[in-house]
């Protein structure tokens, strides 16, 4: 499977990547590829243009401002995983970063691709080949929604790992684009469809994150669900974290977006945590997404691995 | 006992060292001056008849050298079972499945080829398609193939004693039903061909990634209508079968046709993709088993009923059926049984041979349904097997002759090995263990077309030059065919040579299926050395005033037994057989088949399968999450009759190899179909497991010693493709008391059975 | 095609000028272009490992690696291992072990277990399994190649006493 054409671009800083990521109408930035690459060979992302982040300055690091914890969106996934400080202070993130694809992934993939990845259906991970089947869909330039059977919506699952556990860490993301630099958090990354699932902005793009002092007070975990030990995505993701009275869960495999849980979360601040409290947070865990049946995975099955994940992730940490 | 020195040793394969380094070449890894590249134009219907294919665009994009469709090739069929012959290169009038191939196009590289594929249009009249056998052989379902209309392509019947009457006589009578599904090869090279064509001498020359060089080439001869003398087929490396290369692929025919009228080489290689999607796969199968028993568990009857998902192609089907039935009839002694077996084509992937061949299904049923008639009649459920285990010598009611048998020994052993008595019922919940059985052939001795030939070389300088048919498709074929012939002549193994697999310079072989080349290739090596050792032995006898047969060799020395000064070199020995102007090199030659008395399908007659049979034991630990329904494998034992092994480390390799791939039937693996369409043709989407689920594994050696195999030689490696699976399903049974009658177990359905059995005992609770 | 340029490739210590478009990979580029095929495509998406190869000291997949982005990288492929026709020891280890049977995913084995011996020169059975999920093997069942990594990281730790 050949890769389409494309221009490659390899600008030496921010500026450069935002410029570069103007110019033509469909630029995308190029981290460790291993989500773009497979796309493009897949032909379900055709970016005109690739902006790579290899020989830009400044975006790879971990760093300390203040008692914020800064790391650079071209960080490894892998440089995450060997930190021990991060491994003392946020044990979720390096668990979800540990828990990526294979070792190889971990050393190509970068933190900020990580979060950007595109969402996943079992109609659009798939070569141009096997497409021909079907009506183009949705996501892909067409009409059609496989998974439901209406068309114009698109129901592609987010299966990034490391995004529930930023998400219980109340992490921000550091945007720069035309516009200049900015800070969000970073649940307004992502948009909830899934048709374009990132809201970056043209030109825009995350140079690092930053989690804040506050979140190396409580105690966090990430629990990932799939068949096997290495490579796959999570069947259903869960992180959670505690402290200070509260308890924040975040998931990742259920919805369009990684999506915090709400309902889960009220229900459990400033409860004393004891099994039947738990168990009465998992009962409402499953409220936070709206599964569609984008893999082989029963619906019914991640909506109960959902609380499954939460009370494993809990038992761990207490 | 005769000492061996190469024999039984666990010596590395002799091409290992190049495998390490990069070195050793796989069919892709070829690389030919001016070679175009081939790719094909796939099917996006399940069912229809072609109307038109447009290849103009594609044909004018630069680079594109040419396109056919099954129209521009001649109208032959092809098969790896001849009777069963029902496949064209390119599709002709009517594609079967989405995925057959329709138009093949060649071009400069892969990228301009690929284009030229998007470029093709065709046309189809949409037809009704059928995905499941059972609704294929239903009154008025879609017609496959047009000759076959109750889409039954393949059957067999086998009875023998009187089922209905044993029912009658049986203290139980248990019918339950079972569903095995997909699963693919998934070898890591990908299927491909380079052919060439030479216009000054005719002669064309292929290398694919096959097991079945010498079918290949006579399929290729009939189907593009060349000489068979002109079609040379060579086997380069070939990175994993499995059995799904027993076969041959349109990227084979048409590599060849564009070869001989581009008079460029031509390559194709497959996408991971195809490998799932267009290759082969093991059949989906649903299998009703109905058994009588006694008391203590005696099988009395059993009356079995199996419909094979065949998908858009025969493949190997009689054979698979024939398979399928006859692995029942072993390893348990069964006075009473009725088999009906049926191959179905529907519109989906085509089945084939992998690894079991029909019999992993089949055995999945009956050991899934030995450990729920244990439980129901309350009997232990090693000791039943053991108590109705065959014993060597043994008759047998379809006339198989069973010379070696530990079949018996192997329960005991498996069971000892998991801690049977100490664990079984007796785990906490969610952990148990768990047993199956089995017995595989060394070879099929029921078709014609199943010799091995060999020929050895000795040269002057003491190098041994061994030909052989046999396909080492990467389980050590080549390396213990040398340490045969090393063993044979007394020289060490770095002096010995093999050329395998080129059907233009090697004698005639079958090919690496029905695990049956160790015993026949390896007998036909041990013969052709012999042959060599006759010829300079007796030589060396008239100079040492010794009897040939008190010779002895090892180490490049020949001496008479029990007097290691009465010898000579090998080379001393060489020399004076030249200078007393005997020929050299010397030349033996050997050819094996296996003895029956006439070769027969033993649809209508009984008569012996194999030369030999090899019995296996697994036994399985498991722990079931019962949070999320995972199951973890912690441990698997096999205890094994193999014979005597030439190469313990390979064979051990084999076992290894094989629970791995039993664990991916039992718990991961599912090439599942959409509406016809297979859902996951990446490793990604269908996983198969990595080291992360590796378990801890055990193996014992039953020994036996074969008379017939090579050294004692049985089969090893398919067989233990057999019994992991339902050993962990029963295990998984021992874990939480859910029967499980379909494949994979996964998760979703152990928390879905788990609930359902809490809702039932919640409910017996509140009744009471 | 894509407009193309002449990269520089340092492979096994070797510089290669190869002209390619960007869209080509460096696995592409390895086989294709240097003709090094002893790095294999298994799947061309990142799932089996096949492609394994080291530059700058990190085991990569080189099906997901553009070539454009390896030039100035130091990259190292399985042909590059043996010294003077002297198998590296993990190369010997899998050899000796029957860690190798059809040999079609041992290079990306061999490679991803150069990279991690480099980094953790003791590894612990658990490690090496992780570090190695990666790579894909159908034939062997994984015991004898976690086997001979260990053989070789056992010889280090013995080693370094």
């Amino acid at each position: 499977m050949h890769l389409p054409i494309f221009t490659h671009r390899q600008p030496a800083d921010f500026a450069g990547v935002v410029s570069a990521l103007t110019e033509g109408s469909g630029a995308k930035v190029l981290a460790g590829g291993t989500d773009l690459l497979v796309n493009m060979k897949h032909r379900i992302e055709m970016p005109e243009t690739l902006v790579s982040l290899k020989k830009v300055a400044d975006i790879r690091g971990i760093s300390l401002e203040g008692d914020a914890t800064v790391i650079g969106a071209a960080t490894t996934l892998k440089e995450i995983r060997q930190n021990s400080e991060l491994e003392r202070k946020f044990p979720a993130l390096v668990q979800a970063a540990m828990s990526v694809g294979s070792y190889r992934h971990q050393a190509m993939g970068t933190l900020g691709g990580n979060l950007c990845q595109n969402t996943r259906c079992r109609f659009f991970n798939q070569s141009w080949q096997w497409r021909q089947v079907r009506s183009l869909c949705y996501k892909v330039g067409g009409e059609d929604c496989h998974v439901i059977g209406r068309k114009h919506t698109c129901f592609s699952t987010y299966s990034g790992d490391v995004a529930p556990a930023l998400l219980v860490l109340d992490a921000s993301l550091r945007i720069t684009g035309p516009d200049g630099p900015r800070e969000a958090p970073l649940s307004t990354l992502y948009s909830g469809e899934g048709r374009t699932p990132v809201t970056l902005g043209r030109g825009e793009f995350v140079t690092a994150v930053v989690i804040p002092g506050a979140a190396a007070r409580g105690k966090s975990r990430y629990e990932k669900f799939s068949l096997r030990g290495s490579i796959d995505f999570p069947i259903v993701g869960a992180a959670v974290w505690r402290g200070d009275g509260s308890v924040r869960a975040a998931y990742t495999g259920v919805d369009r977006a990684p999506v915090r849980a709400s309902e889960l979360e009220a229900e459990l601040a400033g409860q004393e945590l004891t099994d039947a409290s738990l168990k009465r947070g998992a009962n409402l865990a499953h409220k936070a997404a709206k599964i569609a049946p984008t893999s082989v995975h029963p619906v019914s099955f991640k909506r109960e691995l959902m609380g499954v994940l939460f009370v494993k992730a809990m038992r761990d940490i207490s | 006992m005769k000492v061996l020195n190469v024999v039984g040793r666990r010596i590395p394969m002799y091409d290992a060292a190049a495998k390490a380094m990069g070195q050793a070449q796989f069919t892709d890894d070829l690389e030919r001056p001016g070679m175009l590249h081939g790719r094909f134009v796939r099917s996006t219907i399940a069912h229809g008849r072609i109307l038109q294919v447009d290849v103009s665009r594609a044909l004018v994009l630069p680079g594109v050298k040419g396109v056919i469709t099954g129209r521009d090739i001649p109208d032959r069929v092809y098969g790896i079972v001849p009777k069963g012959k029902d496949e064209h290169a390119l599709a002709r009038d009517k594609v079967r499945y989405i995925g057959d191939a329709v138009a093949a196009v060649v071009a400069v590289d892969v990228e301009t080829a690929e284009e030229a594929v998007r470029l093709v249009k065709v046309e189809y009249e949409e037809l009704p398609a059928v995905f499941d056998p059972l609704d294929a052989i239903q009154e008025g379902a879609p017609i496959v193939h047009d000759n076959v209309p109750n889409n039954i392509s393949a059957s067999i019947r086998k009875e023998w004693g009187d089922v209905e009457k044993a029912f009658a006589k049986s203290d139980y009578v248990f019918e339950d039903s079972f569903f095995s599904q997909a699963v693919n090869h998934a070898p890591i090279e990908p299927h491909a061909a380079l052919a060439q064509y030479d216009p000054q001498n005719g002669d064309l020359t292929i290398w694919s990634s096959t097991q079945i060089p010498y079918f290949l080439k006579r399929n290729l001869a009939t189907t593009l209508l060349i000489p068979e003398n002109k079609v040379r087929v060579i086997k380069p490396k070939v990175g994993g079968g499995f059995g799904g290369k027993i076969d041959m692929f349109s990227k084979d025919f048409c590599a060849c046709w564009f070869a001989r009228e581009l008079l460029r080489p031509v390559k194709f290689v497959y996408e991971r993709e195809e490998v799932f999607q267009n290759t082969r796969q093991r059949h989906p199968m649903y299998i009703t088993v109905k058994t009588g028993v006694a008391k203590d568990g005696k099988i009395l009857a059993q009356q079995i009923k199996a419909h094979a998902d065949g998908g858009a192609y025969n493949s190997t089907a009689p054979l698979m059926i024939t398979l399928s039935c006859f692995f029942i009839m072993i390893p348990y002694r069964i006075e009473n049984l009725l088999y009906e077996g049926y191959h179905v084509y529907t519109n989906k992937p085509t089945g084939g041979a992998m690894r079991g061949h029909g019999i992993p299904q089949a055995r999945f049923a009956i050991e899934r349904q030995l450990d729920m008639i244990a439980g129901r009649i309350g009997v232990d459920a090693a000791e039943m097997r053991v108590r109705n285990a065959i014993q060597p010598g043994e008759p047998h009611p379809a006339g198989f002759i069973i010379n070696t048998c530990g079949f018996a020994d192997s329960v005991k052993e498996a069971a000892k090995a998991i801690g049977w008595t100490e664990k079984r019922g007796k785990l906490p919940f969610g952990r148990g263990v768990g047993i199956a059985g089995a017995s595989f052939p060394s070879g099929v001795a029921n078709m014609a077309h199943l010799s091995s030939g060999s020929v050895v070389q000795l040269t002057r300088e003491g190098r041994v030059n061994v030909l052989s048919g046999a396909a080492d498709i990467g389980q050590g074929a080549e390396t213990v065919i040398c340490q045969i012939v090393a063993e044979q002549l007394g020289v060490p193994m770095e002096d010995v040579r093999i050329t395998a697999a080129d059907t233009g310079i090697c004698p005639l072989d079958a090919g690496t299926f029905g695990s049956g080349v160790t015993v026949r290739a390896g007998n036909a090596a041990l013969l052709a050395a012999n042959d060599v050792r006759g010829q300079l032995f007796q030589f060396v006898a008239e100079r040492l005033e010794a009897n040939i047969d008190d010779l002895v060799a090892a180490d490049r020395r020949i001496w008479v037994n029990g007097s290691p000064d009465r010898g000579m070199s090998l080379n001393d020995a060489l020399h004076a057989y030249q200078y007393a102007d005997n020929p050299l090199p010397i030349v033996g030659r050997g050819s094996w088949i296996p003895p029956t008395e006439q070769p027969t399908s033993l649809l209508t007659k009984n008569g012996n399968f194999s030369p030999s049979y090899s019995f296996m034991t697994q036994a399985a630990e498991v722990e079931v999450d019962i949070e999320t329904g995972k199951v973890r494998v912690i441990k698997m034992v096999t205890a094994h009759d193999c014979g005597q092994p030439i190469n313990p480390m390979l064979v051990e390799g084999q076992l290894e190899g094989s629970i791995m791939g039993g664990m991916g039937q039992a718990l991961y693996e599912d090439s599942t179909c959409i509406d016809g369409q297979q859902y996951n043709p990446s490793f990604l989407d269908y996983g198969f497991p990595t080291a992360m689920e590796m378990p801890e594994m055990e193996s014992v050696h039953i020994d036996t010693d074969d008379p017939l195999g090579p050294f004692g030689a049985k089969e090893a490696g398919e067989g233990t493709q057999l019994a992991p699976a339902p050993a962990i399903v029963n295990a998984i049974a021992d874990a939480i008391g859910l029967e499980f009658h379909r494949l994979p177990v996964t998760p979703a359905m152990i928390l879905e059975g788990l609930r359902k059995k809490q809702g039932k005992a919640e409910g017996t609770d509140s009744s009471t | 095609m894509g407009k193309k340029t002449v990269l520089e490739l340092m492979i096994n210590g070797d510089t290669f000028e190869i002209a390619c478009a960007p869209n080509m990979t460096l696995l592409e580029a390895l086989r294709d272009k240097a003709l090094l095929t002893g790095t294999k495509r298994g799947c061309d998406t990142g799932g089996c490992g096949a492609c394994t190869v080291i530059m700058d000291g990190e085991a990569v997949l080189a099906c997901l690696t553009l070539a454009v982005e390896a030039e100035g990288c130091d990259i190292r492929t399985i042909e590059g291992l043996a010294l003077d026709g002297k198998l590296s020891p993990l190369q010997e280890a899998f050899v000796e072990h029957g860690a190798i049977q059809c040999g079609f995913c041992s290079p990306g084995f061999i490679m991803s277990a150069t990279a991690l011996l480099a980094e953790v020169p003791s590894p612990g059975r658990e490690e090496i399994r992780r570090h190695l999920a990666g790579n894909l093997c159908r034939c062997t069942g994984y015991v004898k190649i976690i086997g001979a990594v260990e053989s070789v990281a056992v010889k280090d730790r013995g080693g370094e006493k």
